[in-house]
């Protein structure tokens, strides 16, 4: 633990006039639990799941949660963003919906359609697996090297259509790290629909977004390598271009350690707009996995820095509007686990999003979170916070 | 600004019982444009300064205190683009000058060390050690062509550029010199797979071992090399493939090797972090490290050193962070400090520090010296412990 960095909480920032109004709802790393909160940092909704994250949760427009939760006991639980179960939760954090699969990984979309897109690993053939190069030999799992799967899953658990990667991309001119693990090839780590129904796509250890033409799976677009380094969270603005939260991890040539938000535009590949790189935040932001980007409708964009589980939002001209430090040391971590306050993702909504009109009522003083927990889970909440001065 | 940088600032933990007392030298980075900084800085355990040295170029990349009470300092005499040898960033710490100055800030011995870079020390004999990217020491093309690892086709304008290790008297004549690539085995001493092709091995530390010979961080092959001074032979290679991108190689008194392990480019995907490792040389096996609680709260891409105390306790720098701290042998901070001084480091805002040094209340060069913080009444005001808030407390939610 570093008393410097751990030290300060809570929201540090809030320019009430710049900041785009609404509730921030955050996943950290540690504990089962997803928090809702306002933008002076008050506890608007929270949802204790059976499941570590495994690690997104998304507010759907009809006011359920949807939560990719982590099986421990699952065969790959030792990988990056290892998962193996969706949930969806009513705003009183019952399960009206969940898909299970030891495979499932990272992140989910929910489609227009109302089916749901997950992420899959699926073992990739030996003969496939021998001319991928790079990563030390010995680092597969008991001899195997993982490959991606996209599937798309109807709300009845069948599955609609399906997407595999070796099926597509040639493992010997698909880039990949040269010093990650063989536990995985390229490590996908995020997918969503595309509002024309193709799917974007990232793969962390190729360093490429991708949009997948969805009737014939061939690759229509991608870019990232030499630009990108094991990057996060592509998604599509309302003008077409992409943004995407680039870690900076293994990158090529000389590392200073930074992170960068880009905003692509996919039609040139021409680079728009950025923040961290180059800037003069330079080494003050930095995630090397995890972290997410959102760009939201005033033209803000909300950055997760995952490691640091710092929440921050900035204008257009890179001015910071609002910052928030994970602050919920509620938890001794799992058994064998290491403390930490880092956070999976985080997103914003309006408050004039479909799924907060039910039920939101945006507290006016401090106040506990709704029936969730339970009466002695409360207290020991309510006084653990107590004794870090809260 | 973030919340790194309106973080707690100055001294941010002390506990006199356990940890090492001694003064602290150190040279934050800063460029010629900012003018505010030209200053070395020895400070107490309290945060507060002691004494100061003016300088008058930055650091490039530190200074220690002599036991005559003297600063050796390596100073930037030009920047990459003032040099005009095509140099990238990657070749960042160019030093150029080393100075000798007194306690009162007088210059009194100087030489010029062209293409100085990083590290440099003072021998038994007084003579001085020093790394240098000298032309000399470009890899000759059929030996680079055999150099295996790293990206294909990112030479420097087609070379591979080898460092050179160069020992000066204090007339400044150099008396012995080693270049790299006649030493290295371009099959075994492989570069980093992610790494440009322009530095092989990149050196970032020299130490002069007990046993008379030379302990090398090369930083660019993941690895801890040992030379023969007398036959310039590589005779150990410890660290491979346990180590990423060190930094500051010394040998302990017990024998063992301690060093920055920063894990740029580590092999793993998790998320990065840095370690201090004690490597015993005879079996290459750790057998201490302090790592952070989540490990990736420690963290310096570049740069970063490690110092042993005379009590076991080890003085850490991230350097990204500029921020310094103690340990002990059980990974508990004793003490805790983060660099205020914010200034402009390649055209950013930065507290960043390379090394810092502590040196006890009883070393030689500190004897007789006025080393009243009164002296500085006005720099610690603005600078010193009651300039920061210690306690602060958690808002909102």
């Amino acid at each position: 633990m570093s008393y410097a960095r751990t030290s300060l909480k809570g929201v540090m920032f809030y320019d009430s006039v710049k900041a785009y109004n609404g509730v921030t709802l955050f996943t950290p790393m540690e504990g089962r639990d997803v928090w809702l909160i306002d933008m002076m940092g008050r506890l608007v909704n929270h949802w204790r799941t059976p499941y570590q994250p495994g690690c997104d949760a998304k507010l759907l427009p009809n006011g359920n949660l949807l939560y990719a939760g982590k099986i421990t006991s699952g065969p790959l639980a030792g990988l990056e963003g290892a998962g193996g179960i969706l949930l969806e939760l009513d705003w009183d954090g019952n399960v009206v919906w969940e898909c299970k699969d030891p495979y499932l990984h990272h992140t989910f979309d929910r489609m227009q359609n109302g089916n749901t897109l997950v992420l899959k690993w699926v073992k990739l053939p030996d003969n496939i697996a021998g001319r991928v190069k790079g990563g030390d030999s010995g680092t597969e799992i008991d001899g195997v090297m993982w490959g991606e799967a996209i599937q798309e899953i109807a709300i009845d658990g069948k599955l609609v259509w399906e997407w595999v990667a070796h099926e597509h991309l040639d493992p010997d001119v698909t880039p990949r790290c040269p010093v990650c693990p063989r536990s995985t090839w390229i490590h996908a780590n995020a997918v969503s629909e595309l509002p024309d129904g193709n799917i974007l796509v990232s793969f962390a250890k190729s360093d490429v977004i991708a949009i997948i033409d969805k009737r014939t799976g061939d690759i229509k677009w991608q870019w990232g390598p030499g630009k990108l380094a094991h990057q996060h969270c592509p998604t599509v603005l309302d003008n077409g271009n992409i943004l995407v939260f680039d870690n900076g991890m293994h990158p090529g040539g000389f590392a200073w350690g930074f992170s960068t938000v880009i905003e692509v535009n996919p039609k040139n590949n021409e680079i728009v707009w950025e923040y961290g790189g180059g800037g003069e935040e330079c080494l003050d932001f930095y995630s090397s996995t995890l972290g997410s980007c959102q760009r939201l409708p005033n033209g803000n964009t909300l950055i997760c820095e995952g490691t640091t589980g710092r929440i921050f939002e900035i204008t257009p001209a890179l001015e910071l509007v609002w910052e928030f430090a994970n602050n919920l040391p509620l938890y001794e971590p799992p058994p064998g686990q290491t403390r930490s306050h880092m956070v999976c993702s985080a997103y914003r909504y309006g408050m004039d999003y479909s799924g907060l009109k039910r039920t939101v009522s945006i507290p006016t003083e401090r106040q506990s979170a709704p029936g969730t927990l339970s009466e002695t889970e409360e207290k020991a909440v309510r006084a653990r916070l107590g004794a870090l001065g809260y | 600004m973030s919340v790194t940088k309106m973080g707690p600032k100055g001294l941010i933990v002390y506990n006199p019982t356990k940890a090492y007392n001694g003064y602290n030298l150190f040279c934050p980075f800063w460029e010629p444009l900012y003018t505010e900084a030209k200053y070395c800085w020895l400070m107490d355990m309290e945060g507060r300064f002691v004494h100061r040295w003016r300088v008058p170029y930055p650091p490039g990349c530190h200074g220690i205190l002599l036991p005559n009470g003297n600063l050796l300092y390596a100073g930037n005499l030009k920047t990459i683009q003032e040099l005009g040898l095509g140099w990238t960033e990657e070749f960042s710490g160019v030093g150029g000058i080393l100075l000798e100055i007194d306690w009162d800030g007088n210059i009194v011995w100087e030489a010029e060390v062209p293409c100085q870079g990083h590290d440099f020390t003072v021998m038994e004999n007084g003579h001085i050690m020093y790394i240098a990217w000298d032309p000399k020491g470009i890899v000759p093309d059929e030996i680079a062509a055999r150099v295996k690892g790293g990206r294909p086709g990112t030479e420097l304008n087609g070379k591979i550029w080898g460092d050179v290790l160069i020992e000066i008297d204090r007339d400044g004549n150099r008396v012995w010199e080693w270049l790299a690539y006649e030493h290295l085995d371009p099959e075994v001493d492989t570069l980093c797979p992610l790494e440009n092709r322009s530095q092989w091995p990149y050196l970032n530390s020299v130490w002069i071992c007990r046993d008379g010979n030379v302990l090398l961080s090369t930083r660019y092959l993941n690895q801890v090399t040992k030379i023969d001074y007398k036959t310039g032979k590589v005779i150990g290679r410890y660290g491979r493939g346990k180590i990423f991108h060190q930094h500051d190689c010394r040998e302990l008194d017990n024998g063992n090797i301690l060093l920055f392990d920063n894990g740029t480019h580590r092999h793993e995907y998790e998320p990065e972090y840095s370690r201090v490792v004690e490597l015993d040389p005879g079996t290459d096996e750790v057998v201490w490290e302090y790592k952070a609680n989540p490990p990736s709260d420690f963290f310096s891409a570049h740069s970063g050193g490690c110092e042993r105390q005379p009590n076991g306790n080890t003085v850490i720098i991230e350097t990204a962070k500029g921020r310094m701290f103690e340990v002990t042998p059980g990974g508990e901070i004793v003490w805790e400090y983060v660099n205020p001084h914010y200034t402009c480091y390649r055209g950013r805002p930065s507290n960043q520090i390379w090394r810092v040094h502590r040196y006890s209340p009883d070393y030689p060069g500190l004897k007789g010296k006025d080393l009243n913080p009164e002296k500085l009444a006005w720099v610690n005001r603005i600078w010193g412990p009651d300039a920061f808030p210690r306690d602060i407390k958690p808002c909102l939610f």
